[in-house]
């Protein structure tokens, strides 16, 4: 029989955790794949990369990302893609921009019909990717062609392409998920205003 | 939450000799240039092992640091503290999923550094090994505990390394909630009853030795490895991290008429320095060898929570899941 | 008769919520996997805050402050369905529990954004969006985990239904005052409540493998709205009470 610890974390006593144990290592995709979470901030702001969810598939990875990412501030909207989704560019230095490196990396097959890509980039080093527009094009050697050719001029020091279709984005009838964010003062350092009391506190031991 | 921890180990900065010297000129370069490293550009090994255990050292730290004050959380007085608590507890576990996704885009799984985690293969935060015996310990921990990992991880978001500055930049924000809520939680028992200040008292008493062990052994005891400096991935030394720490939060805590249990502790007026006792570093040593008051409880309580959800995971698994290196 | 059936109203809403909300704070730090752990948090989070806001509107009708009333009352003087305060369990308890609860919640705060009193219509308009990423958190999860082709967590999470189901019925425990309340036009009652949410929750479950038994052939587990309670609820309120209690006049 297992001894069971005696924690001062109520909680953990009833979990009834065992004194002996040992994990087996974890397996492979124990803690599923990976999804990439973009989110808008503000009406009209350009969506930006806010991180990575671990999740079984894009539903979930919806549910985890608006908690993970958007729980603070305000938030407008999210989209979720599988990481594997992502095409990249090479990764460039502030004097050159990614589309010059581009050209023979990309060899896969063209689509025949025309899909939508949304198209983001790195402006700067150690910033999220933002998305700069969507472009048409017959596959992703095309897109990243055609993201050139309309946002070329913009600072990109990397450039991600992402096939509209694979994107799961946030409902427009959904926004009110993020509604009461605002009312979560709790949250935020601002609502912790101390100062009064030390100064009544200093106040009264002056006194004494 | 993050501290100096682990700083006995000597880091093998061998194998340089190996890497391409045009490759390397050009990646320090960069980092001397002030400009960040990311995921898809070349890095020398060295530099991607030793990111890769400090900022899984530093996941690992978030969530095992979400247990002690995960004590208080179904018993924090009152509804503003009930729901500070709740969500002080889940930034915590939020800063572990953010860590260990900086840390997987260098190559290694969550699964291979929670496994190591739970097995005793990788460290965390020394501090976390102490229990919490009271609600003032909780408040001490959002505070102090708090203060000293900001101080961390503050600098921490100067390095080098892109994802891990995104990350930090992120949980920096959060912190500021974490410490003000401690503040305020640790004045309201400073300044109320003399039953609440007494808690106070004792729980500030019995924190004090983590504390100063926060930031690992002193400068003259640690380990120096100039390269880590020269990468940014080392910021601040242990001794500068205490010293700002000092300055920052002694001051606040004498103000509200407590002490501290350390009759040395004064600021040198001539040198500016905090003067103090030496903490028990065989002490510090020995908790971080696995025979603290927590350590074992604390990797159980992370096993039982994996082993329970472990069916979970294993129903919502698709077969078709294939995991790739997450971008950034 | 009137204040005395908003107050009735009013209290089981908020004790419900408090004591889930609770209830669900205890995993926090012990999830299944970190995401989900945050994400439940912030649900438990969203729950202790709505009770607090119903508590305030009893503040506002002569009740003592929320603190005081939900930091002070034992088990007998809570209106809270027996439900909420059973163990958190394993996490197919948690989760269904979370599905009938929380989706009976969005249903009774649409009916409450057409209330005559004004309040709670307001506070039912304002939440409508967190209660909306509620029930879709706990459809996604249900409709998934019911689905599953892994035996394990099918049985586990067929017989979490079939454990909760009596005491999810109890959620709609009548009160001494449906009548007034229709009347007055505050709220339609929870007999109407309880045949929306049976819909609700039959069109959820109809996507999956998982069975709901015959609600006509099983008796509720009643009582919580009269302060009745389980053996679970006392203790609870000693744990979350503990702190306050040292010293019910302090600032904490
Ligand atoms: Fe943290
Ligand atoms: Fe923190």
């Amino acid at each position: 029989m297992n001894d069971v610890f005696q924690s001062l974390d109520p909680r953990i006593n009833r979990l009834g955790v065992t004194v002996e144990g040992h994990l087996e290592a974890k397996s492979s995709l124990d803690q599923f794949e990976t999804y990439e979470v973009f989110f808008q901030m503000k009406e009209g702001k350009p969506y930006e990369h806010a991180g990575i969810v671990h999740a079984p598939n894009e539903d979930m990875a919806f549910l985890f990302g608006k908690e993970q990412f958007s729980r603070r501030y305000t938030c407008t909207g999210m989209w979720i893609v599988k990481t594997h989704q992502v095409i990249t560019s090479p990764i460039t230095d502030h004097e050159q921009s990614a589309y010059d490196l581009l050209d023979h990396r990309l060899a896969e097959t063209e689509l025949n019909e025309l899909s939508h890509f949304e198209v983001f980039h790195l402006k700067k080093r150690g910033r999220q990717q933002v998305h700069m527009g969507r472009v048409q094009a017959k596959g992703y050697h095309d897109a990243f062609k055609q993201a050139s050719e309309h946002f070329g001029t913009e600072p990109a020091l990397q450039v991600w392409v992402i096939r509209s279709q694979d994107l799961l984005f946030s409902d427009e009838a959904d926004k009110d998920i993020w509604f009461t964010l605002p009312e979560k003062k709790y949250r935020d350092a601002i609502a912790y205003k101390s100062s009064d009391k030390i100064n009544a506190y200093k106040e009264r031991t002056a006194k004494q | 939450m993050y501290g100096g921890g682990n700083t006995f180990e000597p880091i093998k900065a061998t194998g340089l000799e190996m890497e391409d010297p045009a490759k390397l000129a050009e990646f320090e370069a960069r980092i001397e240039r002030g400009e960040k490293i990311e995921p898809q550009d070349w890095m020398p090994n060295l530099y991607r092992k030793q990111l890769i255990r400090m900022i899984e050292q530093h996941a690992h730290s978030e969530i095992i640091g979400a247990l002690p004050e995960g004590t208080w959380i179904t018993r924090a007085p009152g509804f503003r503290r009930k729901l500070a608590q709740m969500a002080k507890v889940q930034d915590e576990v939020g800063h572990a999923q953010l860590l260990y996704s900086a840390a997987e885009t260098l190559g290694k799984s969550r699964e291979d550094m929670i496994t190591d985690l739970i097995n005793g293969k990788s460290k965390y935060s020394n501090i976390f090994n102490y229990p919490a015996f009271t609600w003032a310990d909780s408040t001490v921990i959002s505070w102090l505990v708090d203060a000293g990992a900001i101080v961390n991880q503050i600098a921490n978001a100067k390095g080098s390394y892109g994802p891990y500055c995104r990350a930090l930049d992120r949980i920096c924000a959060e912190e500021s909630f974490h410490l003000k809520y401690g503040h305020d939680a640790v004045v309201h028992l400073a300044t109320g009853t003399p039953i609440q200040r007494k808690m106070l008292q004792e729980a500030l008493n019995r924190w004090w030795t983590p504390l100063m062990h926060f930031f690992g052994p002193p400068d003259k005891m640690s380990v120096h490895t100039e390269i880590l400096v020269k990468w940014k991935v080392k910021m601040a030394t242990n001794d500068e991290c205490r010293q700002q720490f000092l300055d920052m939060y002694v001051p606040k805590i004498w103000e509200l008429g407590l002490s501290l249990p350390d009759p040395k502790l004064h600021k040198n007026a001539e040198t500016g320095e905090w003067e103090y006792t030496e903490p028990d570093w065989e002490e510090f040593k020995r908790v971080i060898n696995g025979d603290g008051p927590c350590n074992a409880e604390r990797l159980a309580v992370r096993r039982t929570a994996e082993e329970r959800g472990a069916w979970v995971r294993k129903a919502l698994l698709s077969p078709k899941a294939t995991y790739v290196t997450p971008l950034a | 008769m009137k204040e005395l059936a908003i107050k009735e109203l009013l209290y089981k809403m908020a004790d419900d919520l408090l004591i889930l909300g609770h209830r669900n704070s205890e995993w926090t730090g012990i999830g299944p996997i970190l995401e989900e752990d945050i994400a439940f948090s912030s649900m438990a989070q969203d729950k202790v805050g709505q009770s607090w806001a119903l508590y305030k509107m009893l503040q506002v009708l002569g009740e003592q402050e929320p603190d005081t009333v939900a930091f002070t009352r034992n088990a007998p003087q809570f209106h809270s369905c027996k439900f909420v305060e059973l163990p958190i369990g394993e996490y197919d308890f948690s989760l269904v529990r979370h599905f009938l609860f929380d989706t009976a919640d969005l249903l009774r705060f649409d009916l409450l954004s057409r209330s005559s009193y004004t309040p709670l219509a307001q506070l039912a308009t304002k939440i409508k969006g967190e209660l909306k990423y509620h029930t879709m958190h706990a459809n996604t999860w249900i409709k998934q985990l019911g689905s599953v082709e892994d035996e394990e967590a099918f049985q586990r999470m067929q017989y979490a239904l079939d454990v909760a189901l009596p005491f999810a019925l109890g959620i709609f425990e009548e009160g001494p005052y449906e009548q007034s309340l229709a009347d007055e036009k505050i709220f339609a009652g929870e007999v109407h409540l309880k045949s929306l949410w049976l819909e609700k929750i039959q069109e959820t479950l109809s996507k999956t493998r998982l069975v709901l038994g015959d609600v006509s052939l099983i008796s509720p587990e009643l009582g919580g709205r009269y302060g009745q309670h389980t053996e679970f609820l006392q203790p609870l309120l000693d744990e979350m009470t503990e702190v306050f209690k040292v010293d019910p006049t302090a600032e904490w």
